[in-house]
């Protein structure tokens, strides 16, 4: 699926009319030394910074104490100095006409409509796109954005996995190229560069994984054992609550240690919704409540351990314990994960195929009504969901739209083999085509359709 | 000689070397000095500029949380944004509790090291192992962190903890389930990044203790050992503080080293095994995907706390520091 080019978007100086970045305002001084790099990259020509081609995709694994500083992604830019000029480009163009001077690439593409095999999806001009959002993504985002890259030399992406409420911050807040966020915002979205578009670019699953001596899989459990189990109130794995659920299962009696997430994160909101939706007044009356959050509600039962890999680390050391993770994780660590109970009363594993099955009952999806947890069908495993991708409606500098729109339908549909490798379920294809015209949604400063 | 020296020689009786003079006008009439001077006064402005700047954004944006909580901020309560409680003082605790271990591990083997390093070692052995100590210094605490979870964590689980629970005495500190993760685990992390402060400055101070108090104590038939307890520490006494109120004031503000091996549980620990939570830690926690407003200021309140717990300790020590070198100056 492809999106043919309407306008034609005209190349621009990589340095060309410049804007200072949106800081944010507790870090002026950041602000000042972006904007010296900027003068400082931009005080050559436009032809000498052509010399520096785009590296290939630059991902920046962001280091917990990154994600801590709200500055986080304004730092991701500058790690890239060379380039870090190009994507103010994009928040520049309001400020001036496009600059015609070299409008011949992109603008070749627009007469001749940009599908990604054709030759000016090669030719693109050289940007340096910047995102940052959710840590769970980040694997696939990594390996597409390479792959992108390979299939297009010009555009580079730097992402910053940095947490999905930072993606959304930074979005609404117009930082950024575009975000990612395991929980889209509510419709209306909006930010202050206007209506937001909210993409789903993929689809994964939270998996229960252990580690009980003796058990070695084949392990059931329901929304009230977990819950009880997070709660503190299930302490060993023999507990008559878990042995009802696998009889005829020998339970050995270590002690259960509860890890969850320490930092906020998707699939902890995910387990927290399927837990109020499944273990009733036992979960909502704690201090959970009623509202699934980022933040593990239950912060003191077990232990508590940073990102997917923190979790997956402690898991694998330590007898006795389950932890929730993002399903690729799992898989890449060969991890047990727990059959857990779904709507239908079935008990089902995680895999890329009951994943799948949850993705495909999801209908009408939008910023609204994006929840796919606890889904019906006897195959569908419970805990799933769509990540999506933020982006402005209406793009300010035309160049910059126009790939940002070709890139995420790349990644929503020939993209989607790289998820599948990594151990995510590619979209269905109803989820696919709404992907596709919502970014057919996407407009030029001037309000005209960036696609047809 | 030096012009420098020239400088601070008594007026000359004698007639200075032909040129001497002229040399040292040319010398102060150049514009080098009043730029130095700018350059010395933009420096401080700028200083002071960014610590007024840091002090007042960190109390304007946690102003909310106090308005809100005002000083019950400081303690109580199950962290849980949605119902605005902040336990602030479970972290407290955590912070206290952890740089207590590291304190205890690392000034005994920091000061140790310095002694042997300066007094005891023949200099083949002193000079590689002072480089390995800076080394340890300037490894990222990142990695430290990374190396706590991934190798020191299973060990501790599997080997160390079980071991301390059948230590008699000290038993009772490491009751509960050996976990890995742990205030003791942060601790000893702490400690392994404070080592190389208190190493280096106590060598420091060691080495300065004037020959002559060593001489002196040898000379009344001291063994080495003596002359170290009665002449070198006592000597450097002033230094080795110094050194392990800067150490202090690493561990208390140390946040991603030790958010990856303390747990992070939010809850007051019961022994050196439960897993806990630092105010460095929980802020690193929370901050990422804090939402604005209350949420956030809540964060950046945990920030001052520390901010001023690492302030007090630190004038505290400079108090101690200035009461001590007074005593000192008195002393004959």
């Amino acid at each position: 699926m492809h999106l043919p080019v309407v306008t034609g978007p005209s190349r621009r100086g990589a340095c060309g009319p410049r804007h200072h970045r949106r800081v944010r305002g507790s870090v002026p001084v950041l602000g000042l030394a972006l904007a010296a790099l900027l003068v400082a990259s931009c005080s050559s020509t436009p032809a000498a910074s052509k010399k520096n081609p785009p590296k290939a995709t630059t991902t920046t694994v962001t280091t917990p104490s990154a994600t801590s500083t709200t500055a986080a992604a304004p730092a991701a830019t500058t790690t890239t100095a060379a380039h870090a000029a190009t994507p103010t480009t994009a928040n520049a163009a309001t400020a001036a006409p496009a600059a015609h001077t070299a409008a011949t690439l992109a603008s070749a593409c627009s007469t001749t409509g940009g599908a990604l095999s054709a030759t000016c999806d090669t030719q693109s001009p050289s940007l340096q796109l910047t995102g940052a959002g959710a840590n769970s993504i980040q694997p696939f985002f990594a390996r597409a954005f390479y792959y992108f890259n390979q299939a297009d030399h010009g555009v580079s992406v730097n992402y910053s996995p940095a947490g999905s409420s930072v993606g959304v911050s930074d979005i609404e807040q117009n930082t950024v190229q575009f975000g990612d966020s395991e929980i889209p915002i509510k419709t209306p979205a909006s930010g202050t560069g206007g209506n937001i578009l909210q993409i789903p670019v993929d689809l994964g699953g939270v998996a229960l994984s252990y580690d009980v001596p003796g058990l070695s899989g084949g392990l059931k459990l329901d929304g009230p054992t977990l819950a009880g189990i997070f709660l503190g109130k299930i302490t060993t794995w023999n507990d008559p609550a878990i042995a009802a659920l696998n009889p005829g299962t020998s339970l050995p009696s270590t002690k259960i240690v509860a890890v969850h997430r320490a930092d906020s994160s998707g699939p902890g909101y995910d387990l927290d919704q399927y837990l109020i939706d499944t273990a009733g007044t036992a979960w909502t009356s704690s201090a959970a409540g009623s509202t699934p959050s980022t933040k593990w509600p239950i912060t003191n039962v077990g232990v508590g351990e940073q990102l997917n890999t923190g979790v997956a680390s402690f898991i694998q050391q330590t007898q006795g314990a389950i932890g929730y993770v993002e399903y690729a994780y799992a898989l890449q660590a060969s991890f047990t994960n727990a059959a857990i109970e779904n709507q239908a009363g079935a008990f089902v594993t995680p895999s890329q195929t009951s994943i799948a099955d949850a993705g495909a009952q999801a209908s009408n999806l939008s910023g609204s009504n994006f929840n796919i947890i606890d889904g019906p069908g006897s195959a569908t495993y419970p805990l799933a969901n769509f990540s999506w991708t933020l982006l402005y409606q209406k793009q300010s500098n035309t160049t910059l739209g126009v790939v940002l729109g070709k890139l995420f339908d790349w990644v929503t549909t020939t993209g989607q083999d790289q998820a599948k490798a990594l151990g995510y379920s590619p979209l269905p294809a109803n989820v696919v085509t709404l992907a596709h015209q919502t970014l057919l949604q996407l407009e030029s400063s001037s309000g005209k359709a960036l696609f047809s | 000689m030096t012009s420098t020296l020239l400088e601070e020689v008594p007026p000359p009786r004698l007639t200075p070397v032909a040129g001497v003079n002229e040399a040292l006008q040319r010398r102060r009439a150049r514009p080098g000095g009043r730029v130095y001077a700018a350059l010395r006064w933009a420096g401080a402005t700028i200083f002071a500029a960014v610590v007024v700047g840091l002090v007042v954004s960190l109390l304007t944006s946690s102003s909310q949380a106090f308005a809100h909580s005002g000083i019950g901020f400081f303690w109580s309560g199950t962290y849980s944004p949605s119902k605005d409680q902040y336990p602030t003082g479970v972290f407290i605790v955590g912070t206290l509790v952890t740089t207590a271990v590291a304190v205890a591990l690392a000034v005994p083997i920091g000061i140790a090291t310095a002694a042997f390093l300066s007094e005891v070692a023949p200099r083949w052995i002193a000079t590689p192992l002072s480089i390995a100590v800076d080394l340890i210094a300037a490894v990222p605490s990142i990695v430290v962190g990374l190396w706590g979870l991934l190798v020191l964590s299973p060990a501790f689980a599997h080997h160390v903890e079980p071991f301390l629970k059948t230590v008699p005495v000290v038993e009772w500190l490491f009751h509960g389930t050996a976990l890995g993760p742990s205030m003791l685990l942060a601790g000893v992390v702490l400690a392994v990044m404070i080592l190389p402060t208190i190493v280096a400055l106590s060598r420091a101070a060691t080495a300065s203790v004037d020959v002559a108090d060593r001489e002196a104590a040898r000379a009344l038939g001291g063994t080495r050992w003596q002359v170290i307890r009665t002449a070198v520490v006592p000597g450097a006494r002033t230094g080795i503080e110094a050194a392990v109120f800067l150490a202090i004031g690493r561990a208390m503000g140390e946040t991603i080293a030790v958010a990856m091996v303390i747990g992070n549980s939010y809850t007051i620990p019961h022994s050196l095994l439960s897993p806990g939570s630092t105010l460095g830690s929980a802020i690193i926690n929370n901050f990422g995907e804090a939402n604005p407003g209350l949420d956030r200021a809540s964060v950046m309140g945990l920030v001052v706390v520390l901010l001023v717990i690492t302030a007090l300790v630190n004038v505290g020590g400079q108090l101690l520091l200035r009461s001590r070198t007074r005593t000192a100056g008195t002393r004959p």
